[in-house]
């Protein structure tokens, strides 16, 4: 069912939309991915055509053709199995990830946060990517990059990759919300606390692969608890492949009924998460 | 000439009879403000009259509504009630409107559908999901802000909003932990897709707030605004804050003029809040001599929000009346 709801989605560009209209590169990888590992070559390969066409001269990807601007979506790139994109294109994706970090962690102005008063700390080991170069580090694309950082560094150990995927991992860690999982990045707000949501706490579960401390076991109370709520495709399909990768995902598991699945990426990442996850 | 600068000009010059667009020197805008005790089913005659007292004309033309969705908490007052939206829905379509659309573009969370279905919208609008639009992921075309305030530059926004001949902006009476008051300008950055610009969109933000509000609303010169205001939020809103009880709509063609009333409504001074103030600075009217105020006197359902400690200095001081 998933799988025909995918094929029949394909634009005829190769790439897929979200819902309807024109493609995008979100969308695109999932559904790519999904009929991969279902077998369905041939329409995979379009789609992994499209996305090499949509690359930027940069390395990255736009989150749309047309969008004269590489973004966080070069990472979701970075997930299609090098074999598949293609040496070259798979090192760019890697080449334009690494030194992309959200304007909040730079240097320059970590330091005038720190000469205002309003930091205590300058740690240059924490470190995050934003949706759009330009803007402060998020908790959703820095999971996506740390996601791709540490495949790169399975494939082919390296220092820096390491150390960059570890600097975002900080930049998890250092914003988790005081009662567990993760808001979209903030964790309060003129003193009020933000409250953690599904879907990130998910995607940095995924991130923050194996790791284990206070925090972390908090966080997993979080996304266990969410697991059993939520009736949100989404935050299902994100906190199943979290959980799957810290061991905490109960044997067997399925989606409880109800649950609608409407868009492209819901479905390709329901049938990915079926299959035991995207790395 | 692009295609985009000719339906512009083209549906400006067609709706200028309709619209209030602002030119250098102030006119009184008229704002309405009707009294709405409650969600239910006079609702739907209370928009009818409503917009039929601001004699819009949409006959044959396109209308698209602006709602405010941020979360799924059906209980609470975060998001644009269903019913105001289905009561307007339903009174540009017996106005005449060629068509008319339900668009939004959440800026916290992904799952648009769901958040709307958990809003209500799906119960109470008639096949909701063939009349919305997720402005978050809709196809999408460059444009040139007509005022540059920000630092935005460039800026990409959805096809549908900006092929609509009336955007018409309904947010929920709320106060703003960055901005004071969040109302039919604000509502805008709900039209700022996140399928390009992420979840929050931190842009505008890094942008200037303030300043990212009126560089928005510039780029819609047709625009009505109708403020749910039946029970609002205070406190530490858009999301956090606790259930406020005003009982009133509030609706006009001017969206600056809409909000600077609503913030008296709130008694909140307007002149403080930024985006109205560099507003004013651009021509906007947010003088309560400037707009020609029509229904219920301000004083009469004026009902103090409550402001975290921030904005208390935003207090309009003084009697209600």
């Amino acid at each position: 069912m998933a799988i025909e709801f995918l094929l029949n989605k394909q634009n005829p560009d190769g790439g897929w939309p979200y819902l309807h209209g024109g493609s995008w590169t979100e969308p695109t990888v999932y559904a790519a991915l999904a009929l991969l590992a279902a077998g369905e070559t041939a329409q995979s390969k379009r789609g992994i055509a499209w996305i090499l066409r949509t690359r930027r001269s940069d390395g990255g990807w736009a989150s749309r053709p047309g969008v004269g601007e590489s973004s966080w979506v070069t990472a979701l790139a970075a997930l299609i199995p090098e074999e598949c994109l293609g040496q070259a294109a798979h090192a760019g994706a890697i080449g334009w990830l690494l030194p992309v970090q959200g304007e909040d962690t730079t240097a320059v102005y970590r330091l005038r946060q720190w000469l205002l008063g309003s930091s205590s700390s300058i740690d240059r080991n924490i470190s995050g990517w934003p949706w759009t170069r330009g803007a402060a580090a998020w908790v959703g694309p820095t999971s996506m990059a740390v996601v791709a950082l540490e495949g790169e560094h399975r494939r082919r150990p390296s220092a820096r990759v390491l150390e960059r995927a570890q600097a975002g991992r900080n930049f998890l860690m250092a914003h988790t919300c005081r009662e567990g999982g993760w808001n979209h990045g903030s964790t309060d707000a003129w003193g009020y606390d933000a409250p953690p949501y599904p879907e990130t706490t998910g995607m940095a579960l995924l991130a923050m692969n194996r790791v284990r401390s206070p925090k972390m076991e908090s966080a997993l109370s979080m996304g266990r608890k969410f697991l059993t709520e939520t009736r949100s495709a989404d935050a299902q399909n994100w906190l199943r492949l979290g959980l799957a990768v810290q061991g905490e995902l109960p044997q067997g598991y399925a989606a409880p009924q109800g649950i609608v699945y409407r868009t492209v990426p819901e479905v390709a990442l329901s049938h990915i998460s079926a299959l035991g996850g995207l790395a | 000439m692009t295609r985009r600068e000719l339906i512009l000009g083209a549906g400006a010059v067609a709706l200028a009879g309709c619209t209030s667009r602002k030119a250098t020197a102030p006119r009184p805008q008229m704002v309405s403000i009707v009294r709405a005790p409650a969600y239910d089913q006079r609702i739907y005659d209370t928009v009818r009259r409503m917009l039929a007292d601001h004699r819009l004309d949409v006959r044959g033309r396109s209308v698209v509504l602006k709602p405010n969705l941020v979360e799924f908490e059906p209980g609470s007052s975060i998001n644009t009630h269903p019913m105001l939206v289905h009561a307007a829905y339903e009174a540009f379509r017996a106005m005449g409107a060629a068509s008319v659309r339900i668009a939004e573009g959440p800026g916290h969370r992904r799952n648009t559908l769901d958040l709307a279905d958990a809003a209500g919208y799906f119960h109470t609008i008639p096949e909701f999901e063939n009349v919305f639009t997720d402005l978050n992921v809709d196809d999408v075309s460059q444009v040139h802000l007509a005022r540059q305030l920000s630092r935005l530059g460039k800026l990409y926004l959805p096809n549908t909003v900006l092929g609509a001949d009336l955007l018409v902006s309904m947010p929920k009476m709320k106060t703003h932990h960055w901005v004071g008051a969040t109302l039919s300008m604000k509502n805008l950055f709900g039209v700022v897709p996140g399928g390009l610009y992420g979840w929050p969109k931190n842009v505008l933000h890094w942008a200037g707030i303030d300043e990212s509000i009126v560089d928005l609303h510039s780029v819609f010169p047709r625009q009505f605004a109708l403020v749910d205001g039946i029970v609002g939020m205070e406190g530490n809103g858009p999301i956090q804050g606790t259930p406020k009880t005003a009982g009133v709509l509030v609706a006009g063609s001017d969206p600056a003029a809409v909000d600077a009333t609503c913030c008296r409504i709130m008694r909140i001074d307007p002149a403080k809040v930024g985006y109205l103030r560099l507003a004013a600075e651009g021509g906007a009217q947010i003088a309560e001599a400037g707009i020609r105020q029509t229904g219920e006197r301000i004083a009469s359902v004026a009902t103090p929000f409550a402001l975290i400690p921030f904005f208390r200095n935003y207090r309009i001081d003084g009697p209600m009346g």
